[in-house]
């Protein structure tokens, strides 16, 4: 076959397969990313080089890059020999504070971690976050995946609770934690005696501790699920062959188990770069010495426009977390060996534990669990609290703080605003998911239809307040603009963001119904549009379903439009938004009334979840969607 | 009732040529098998007919009508597919009312039809079952009926009976012969199966890699297989290769050994000259242990019996050659014995290679 001969057989090809219905769903579902994915992030990319007083111009870049706050790196000539150096870096790792209180003197150490400008600021956070989460999610996943102990499976279940909740809500929590009279120094210090001085973590290291608590269950789902997928046969061929201990962990476990681990950690990475909510909640530190909070703090201009400057800063953003997400699909694509096999019919090998082994696996998880909680605990106590000076728990505990936040106008309309706009784009995520699911899996022939995966995929891989900044530059000024009303861009963006929920749950559904089944309605004389009402829509209802309340719950607890959306029209913004001006800008209650929203928003997102999973038993994997 | 014709049909995964021009011709209310090992294209060819794959070449015909790029669901076929394909959320009644349903056929009539059917297929009483809660023999007949309740211009099985244990496939067998020649539909078999396919067919279609080796009746392709492929993939045999030395009266061969055999050509269409290589075929039933007139006679010692109840095989060699040979299940062979067989030259066929 001839070049000649290949474009009428492709055209032919696209007449075979594309019915009026097929067409129809693949242009909704191109037609409502271009309109808010595709066009709003190529905008930031011109504006970031463009703007139409000026012309087309270097200068937002180069002067983020020379300027030592954002970039402090330089390549400075000893000599003949180039040496990178870092200008401008700041701080210290920590500071010793001491000073007198009635009960004698008293030792603060505060760990502020140092200030290497915005960009490497960013990146090292990620890097430490994606570190520490792997090494801890990997240990977890190990010792769950390998060992068996009493009550293994409850505590596998335990340490997946960070998940529950948005990094915005778990900050909160976490900060009563870890601040100089907090909980963790009443605790060790004050009443154990365990320390010898206090120790209050904030800063950056403060949101690697909060990232990596909340993000370590992802590398640990992700590793768990390759460690039981992987056949043991492979290791016992391993231990038939001489293999033992660790030699047989490092040379036959760990490879297979690898990528599985990478896809967790680079995601990890992802979420980590993109995460706006927790270095909000430590404002005032070095915590706001990231990108995501300096494009979140500069978006406007003074005249309500969006600053060219916070457009180059997203620019930046948008393309050190591209190279990542490049990275995630190599790799998982590339390297799916773990899960060669027969999809995990058989029983893994578990090893019985001794007690003594028992008794240090059980201090290990015990430990990793307490700290992992915190942010819950902490956040749940809050909401209930009246009073909460430096003890261990608040001194009084009331239900006041739920009845101020229902009673408060603006707090309520924004609830029923967050639960109005999730649930109208979760309709929409459900319809283009649905048809984007249905088209990659049933028309895989069909040559580009990987670009269409890569599409609704894609949406993990963009930072949240790129979205926003997108957004706005595209919609402001038009009908659309949230000047006149939050609600269409609010939509849009959870849409656009939390579609991958909804599509790789209905896709899994899909992949697992025999296309057979598709086949034969056509044969008795279905068209492809009644086959998909009829036979597929029918079978694949409990992964759209669940999909959709995945989606539904982590639209409610989207930030970055949120807050930027909300900033620009208070009557509009969403619940997120809500408690972010209760922390900054509230009267009375101080973290009490936000906490008791973000209690109201977790236990929402525990009934979804847990309803979720009940849909969709046996998927164990599917438990967040990620 | 229709007659079907392939010209040319082509069609190409990536690199691989699945089917490569087949040109068909498939009767009115003949029962047509397409007989291969995996891989040959037969799948692909019948789902090409479906319509659930597109030609990329060549034109297929129902009677006169060029249907080549008419979608699946207006082709007006029934077909049955290898694991049932009954859609779960329905039941058995549901499954089969489905395709009236879509040609709005009255609510009575679909009530009716589908008892009629089902009482085709030996199922009354079924209708409320749910398709998991049938065996395997019976899923297979609900597919069945679930093709036949709408008419179809054609019945297309493909390997149905691969995922019955042994018994119920020859039961079903002798059904699925007996229901199509009663409805008098059409129909095109796959399988990989040869002795199905010899026991259903009224013609054969042998392929591999996408082509058509040869087409006949059970018969034909069994006692004149055209080519080495159809030889060796149908039935048993004793296989022999040499070079043609004289085509008179009986063709002679000269084989590696030095020997020379008397064989006929094993299909009309073969052409055999002298110097031409060919590869000798005698079935293992063409051997005798007497001689006759100008039979071919081998020494052979035995080293394998397999007593079949029936009939007795043996494996045997003359050092060059393996032999097939069937021999009375009461003649006492021991492996090692030395052996006398013979074949008369009308049953020792000549294929070129």
């Amino acid at each position: 076959m001839g070049q000649a001969a290949g474009l009428p057989k492709l055209l032919r090809k696209i007449k075979w397969e594309m019915d009026a219905f097929s067409w129809s769903q693949l242009l909704i579902v191109l037609g409502s990313f271009t309109a808010f994915l595709i066009v709003p992030l190529g905008l930031i990319v011109v504006r970031s080089f463009y703007s139409s007083s000026t012309g087309f111009s270097l200068y937002w870049l180069q002067s983020i890059l020379t300027d030592p706050f954002y970039f402090p790196l330089r390549l400075k000539l000893v000599g003949q020999f180039p040496f990178i150096t870092l200008e401008g870096i700041r701080g210290s790792l920590y500071e010793v504070v001491r000073y007198q209180t009635p009960t004698g003197p008293e030792t603060i150490v505060i760990l502020t971690g140092w200030d290497m400008g915005v960009i490497p600021n960013s990146l090292v956070v990620a890097t430490f976050t994606t570190l520490l989460s792997t090494l801890l999610g990997f240990t977890l996943a190990f010792i769950f995946a390998k060992y068996k102990f009493p009550g293994s499976e409850l505590l596998r279940v335990v340490s997946l609770i960070p998940l529950l909740s948005t990094p915005f809500v778990g900050a909160i929590g976490l900060k009563k934690m870890i601040v100089a009279d907090g909980v963790l120094n009443v605790l060790f210090h004050d009443i154990l005696h365990l320390l010898p001085f206090k120790i209050e973590v904030t800063g950056l290291p403060a949101v690697i501790m909060v990232q990596t608590l909340l993000f370590y269950p992802i590398v640990m789902l992700n590793a768990y699920t390759a460690l039981i997928s992987v056949d043991p046969t492979l290791e016992e061929q391993a231990i038939n062959m001489g293999a033992s201990g660790f030699k047989l962990f490092r040379t036959i476990t760990l490879p297979l188990a690898t990528p599985g681990v990478e896809a967790g950690a680079l995601l990890v990475f992802i979420l980590s770069l993109e995460d706006l909510g927790t270095p909000i909640v430590f404002k005032g530190t070095t915590a706001e010495k990231v990108l995501t909070f300096q494009i979140f703090n500069r978006i406007f201009t003074p005249a309500g426009l969006i600053s060219q400057e916070a457009t180059t800063l997203a620019m930046i953003l948008l393309v050190i977390s591209g190279l990542v997400f490049v990275g995630v699909r190599r790799y998982v694509s590339l390297r799916k060996y773990a899960m060669l096999g027969k999809g995990g019919a058989w029983r893994p090998r578990r090893r019985r534990l001794s007690p003594l082994t028992t008794i240090l696996v059980y201090a290990f998880i015990l430990g990793v669990l307490f700290f992992a909680t915190l942010p819950h605990i902490g956040v749940t106590l809050l909401a209930f609290a009246k009073q909460w000076g430096p003890t261990l728990l608040p001194s009084s505990f009331t239900l006041d703080n739920f009845r101020a936040v229902l009673s408060d106008e603006e707090a309520s309309r924004c609830i029923m605003n967050s639960l109005v706009y999730s649930s109208i784009a979760t309709l929409l995520m459900v319809v283009l998911g649905v048809s984007a699911a249905y088209l990659v899996s049933r028309k895989k022939s069909l040559p580009g239809i990987e670009a269409l995966d890569l599409l609704v995929t894609i949406p993990i891989a963009v930072p949240g307040i790129a979205v926003a900044t997108g957004l706005f530059l595209t919609y402001l000024g038009t009908p659309l603009s949230p000047t006149i009303s939050g609600a269409p861009l609010l939509i849009a963006a959870y849409t656009v963001r939390k579609i991958p929920f909804t599509v790789r749950s209905v896709y899994s559904g899909l992949e697992q119904t025999d296309k057979a089944l598709d086949e034969v309605a056509w044969t008795v004389g279905a068209s492809r549009t009644r086959t998909f009402f009829s036979i597929v829509m029918p079978m694949i209802l409990l992964n759209v379903l669940a999909g959709g309340m995945l989606s539904f719950i982590y639209s409610m607890s989207e930030v970055s439009t949120g807050i930027v959306v909300g900033d620009a029209n208070h009557r509009d913004a969403p619940m997120t938004w809500k408690m972010y001006d209760m922390l900054f800008h509230g009267l009375a209650g101080g973290t009490f009334q936000p906490a008791a929203l973000g209690f109201l928003l977790m236990t929402l997102q525990f009934a979804f979840i847990v309803g979720a999973n009940l849909l969709l038993r046996k998927r164990a994997t599917a438990l967040i969607g990620i | 009732m229709v007659s079907i014709r392939t010209v040319n049909l082509t069609k190409v995964f990536g690199s691989v040529v699945a089917v490569d021009h087949v040109s068909l011709e498939v009767g009115h209310g003949e029962f047509f098998t397409l007989l291969g090992p995996s891989g040959c294209g037969k799948t692909t060819f019948l789902r090409t007919i479906a319509g659930l794959e597109m030609a990329d070449e060549g034109r297929i015909y129902f009677d006169d009508q060029d249907i080549t790029d008419m979608p699946a669901h207006l082709r007006g076929t029934g077909m049955v597919f290898q694991n049932y394909a009954l859609w779960p959320h329905m039941s058995v009644f549901d499954n089969i009312a489905y395709g009236l349903k879509i040609r709005k056929v009255p609510k009575d009539e679909i009530r009716r039809r589908v008892r009629d059917v089902l009482r085709l297929v030996k199922l009354e009483g079924l209708e409320d079952r749910s398709p998991h809660q049938l065996s395997g023999g019976q899923q297979q007949r609900v597919a069945l009926a679930r093709a036949l309740v709408i008419n179809p211009r054609v019945l297309l099985f493909d390997e149905p009976l691969s995922n019955l244990d042994a018994k119920l496939r020859i039961e079903m067998r002798a059904e699925l012969r007996r229901i199509q020649r009663e409805l008098g539909i059409t129909a095109i078999y796959v399988t990989h199966d040869q002795e199905e396919a010899m026991s259903i067919s009224d013609r054969i279609a042998v392929m591999n890699r996408g082509r058509i080796m040869q087409v006949g009746t059970p018969r034909e392709i069994y006692k004149n297989p055209k080519n080495d492929f159809v030889a060796r993939f149908i039935g048993q045999g004793t296989f022999m290769e040499g070079e043609v030395v004289s085509t008179n009266d009986v063709l002679e061969i000269r084989l590696g050994s030095g020997k020379i055999v008397k064989a006929v050509r094993s299909h009309p269409e073969v052409d055999l000259g002298v110097g031409d290589r060919a590869l000798v075929m005698i079935r293992p039933e063409a051997f005798t242990l007497e001689p006759g007139e100008g039979y071919n006679e081998f020494d052979v010692r035995v080293y394998h019996v397999s007593f079949l109840g029936d009939s007795q095989m043996l494996q045997a060699s003359n050092e060059v050659e393996n032999f097939i040979i069937e021999v009375d299940p009461d003649l006492e062979v021991e492996v090692g014995q030395r052996l006398k067989v013979y074949a008369p030259p009308r049953h020792t066929l000549a294929i070129k290679i």
